[in-house]
Parts: C-alpha cells; sequence; structure tokens
C-alpha cells in the first residue's frame, strides 16, 4: 500500500480529486459562510464547525456509496453521461437571478447546522460522483483526496472559493478535467470491454476526446447564454455638506 | 461635475480618493463626489435555495460598507459631501453601468485594485472600464 505513496499515477489522481472536489465546492462553502451570520456571535464558531464536521461524514458516506454503485454494470455509463454534463455546466454561467425566496434565516445554532448539512447533502451529488470516478474505485486514493480537499473547502470558506469559478480560464480546465474522468469511466464500463480489446489507445484517446467535448459544448452553449446580467443596486446614501460650513 | 471613484478598499483604490480632495480645489465648483464598491455576485440559485436574500444582502452590504469606510473617512475629515453606494455584479460592468445611469463626468480610479493573480486571470477591472465605460477614465498611480 505504502508503495503506492510513491508512485506519480497516485498524485496525479489525488490531484484530479482536489480539483473536482474544490471547482464542484463553490456554492456549498458560500451556505456554510451565509448560514452562520444570523447566530449570536459566539455560536458562529460553533455552527460552523458542526456542520462542516456533519457534512464531511455525509460526503464521505456519499462518496463510498457512489463507488460501490459504480462497480455495477451499466452505471458507469450513466455515472460518465452524467459526468460529461456536470463538465459541460460548470462552464456554463449561473442563473443569478436577485428574487426574494421565502426562506426564512435561521437564528438557533441547530437550525443554521441542519441548513449546512442538509445543503450539502443536495449540492454535493455532482461532487460525489465525480470524486468517486476519479478515484477508479481505490479506498485509499479516495479516503486520501477526502481528507485533503474536504478541510480546505471548510476552511477557506471566505467565499472566496466561489471565486475561483470566475476565472474562466479553470473553469475550463476543470470542465475538460471532468470530461477527461468521464472518458476513463466510460472506457472502464464493463460493457465495452470487448470493444476495447486490443486497442490500447482508446484508453487515453476517449478521455481526451470526452474533455474536448465538454469544452466545445461548453463553450458553444455558454456563447448562446452570454447575456448581459445588469449590477443590482443594493445600498445608497449621501454625506451631505456640513452645515456649519453653509451658515 | 459628477465625479465617479469606484472604491474597492485597497491602497490604490484610496490613492484615487487622496487625488480628488487634492484637485478639488481645481475645480471652478465643488464636484459631486460618488463612491461606488461592487460585490462579486456569489450567491447563485444553489445558494439561494438554502439562505435567503435577506442573509446574503445582509453580507454584501456588511463587506461593502466595510471596503468603502476608509474612503469615507478621507471625505469625511476634509468635510467634503459625497454620495456612496453599493451594487452586486461583476466589478467592471457594474461600474461602467453605474456610470452612464447617472451620467457621471469623470471616472477616477487607481490604475491596480485587488490585483495580483486575480488580475492576470480575470482581465483587469480598470482594463474593462477603459473599454466599456463611456466617460473619460483618469487612472491614479
Amino acid at each position: 500500500m505504502l508503495e503506492m505513496l510513491s508512485t506519480s499515477q497516485f498524485w496525479f489522481d489525488v490531484s484530479k480529486i482536489i480539483v473536482i472536489d474544490l471547482l464542484l465546492s463553490g456554492d456549498n462553502a458560500v451556505v456554510i459562510a451565509l448560514a452562520c451570520r444570523n447566530l449570536p456571535e459566539a455560536q458562529r464558531k460553533k455552527g460552523i464547525m458542526y456542520g462542516v464536521g456533519g457534512a464531511i461524514g455525509l460526503r464521505i458516506v456519499l462518496t463510498f456509496f457512489a463507488v460501490s454503485l459504480l462497480s455495477l454494470p451499466y452505471l458507469k455509463l450513466v455515472g460518465a453521461l452524467l459526468l460529461l454534463w456536470i463538465g459541460i455546466k460548470l462552464i456554463l454561467p449561473e442563473d443569478e437571478a436577485h428574487g426574494e425566496g421565502n426562506i426564512r434565516a435561521e437564528a438557533h445554532l441547530w437550525g443554521a447546522i441542519k441548513t449546512i448539512i442538509i445543503a450539502d447533502f443536495v449540492m454535493s451529488l455532482d461532487n460525489v460522483l465525480g470524486v468517486a470516478a476519479a478515484a477508479h474505485g481505490s479506498v485509499l486514493l479516495l479516503v486520501f483526496g477526502l481528507l485533503v480537499s474536504i478541510p480546505m473547502i471548510a476552511w477557506s470558506s471566505q467565499l472566496v472559493l466561489k471565486l475561483i469559478d470566475r476565472f474562466a480560464f479553470i473553469i475550463y480546465a476543470g470542465g475538460a478535467l471532468l470530461g477527461y474522468v468521464a472518458g476513463e469511466m466510460l472506457v472502464g464500463e464493463a460493457l465495452f470491454k470487448a470493444l476495447l480489446e486490443g486497442q490500447p489507445y482508446l484508453h487515453w484517446l476517449v478521455p481526451v476526446m470526452c474533455a474536448m467535448f465538454v469544452l466545445a459544448m461548453g463553450w458553444w452553449l455558454a456563447m448562446r447564454k452570454a447575456s448581459i446580467v445588469r449590477a443590482v443596486d443594493l445600498v445608497d446614501g449621501r454625506v451631505p455638506a456640513k452645515l456649519d460650513a453653509e451658515l | 461635475m459628477k465625479i465617479l471613484i469606484p472604491v474597492d478598499g485597497s491602497p490604490n483604490s484610496l490613492r484615487a480618493i487622496e487625488h480628488v480632495i487634492q484637485s478639488v480645489a481645481e475645480l471652478k465648483e465643488p464636484p459631486q463626489l460618488m463612491l461606488l464598491n461592487v460585490q462579486w455576485n456569489v450567491a447563485g440559485a444553489n445558494v439561494k435555495m438554502f439562505i435567503n436574500q435577506q442573509t446574503i444582502d445582509d453580507y454584501y452590504r456588511e463587506q461593502g460598507m466595510a471596503a468603502l469606510k476608509s474612503a469615507r473617512d478621507m471625505l469625511d475629515s476634509d468635510g467634503l459631501p459625497y454620495q456612496y453606494h453599493i451594487s452586486v455584479g461583476t466589478p467592471a460592468e457594474a461600474i461602467a453601468q453605474y456610470a452612464s445611469e447617472q451620467e457621471v463626468d469623470r471616472i477616477v480610479m487607481g490604475r491596480q485594485g485587488q490585483g495580483g493573480m486575480q488580475s492576470i486571470l480575470l482581465g483587469s477591472v480598470v482594463n474593462k472600464v477603459l473599454h466599456q465605460a463611456s466617460a473619460p477614465v483618469l487612472l491614479i498611480k
């Protein structure tokens, strides 16, 4: 097991997991940071800590679950197609409607923790699938990758993470990576085993093609969707000239 | 004369304020000063499923007022009247939009804001404002 740590393949796979995890966790990080805002000062740190702890536990369980599901026939095919879509969606600009929701702000510790954990459950499905795919079913890889990346998400959650996905270069690279991982999963699908026999070049050609597919689709859809999002006015204030100056 | 000064709280943006304060005397009439801080929109549709708009806006307001503070202190201590504004969006676009809505006569900004890696990857805010705003832009080194 230990000699695995010294191979470059291992570190390449670990960095894939970390990158995917970071790129797909922006929204989760924002929820973590904002969910505890309405708590009394003293409880905020506690809320973040418990919320993140619960979310980490949940995320690990879900990821293991996904890994074992992916060993079933056909599901790799489904997973790969989903991943292609997740990659394209990463590249597309988000809808940023400035609407009034009807969610009430949680002013209690347990409410905030609940919000963090439920949000993480709902929003980490893409993430879990990506990480599971990048791990190729290796538990060691999976645990190592999650252990490194989850604390990064939790404690750098000063909303900086969300900004990562504003960098056009990073999201395109991330989309390509997700496409590549989807391709690897496709190649690993038991259904296609016979097709791949004797054609080892397909093991890199398919992932590369998938990466290019995500880039092309993402770029094309982003172009079509490109619309100017108006800035929203939030605060307007005025400091008048001092009266005594006029007198 | 309406002068718009985008402020992100960085030393460079404060130099723009300094410049404006110093040049007020050169103007025939006291100018109408407008401070603008833009907060990145960090909450997409996903986040809004879990966090209500008011909490998100409170966050923007807090961050925005903190970014405006030093600039406001400088103007306050000189007793200059001004307006301040916080909007949410993409900085360069929001600056250009506000400038045209308010029909400002001039935009004064630091040559570089919260730069570094961010400006390399995003393209600097200054560059985009130069292209998108119709008002003349004065850059302060």
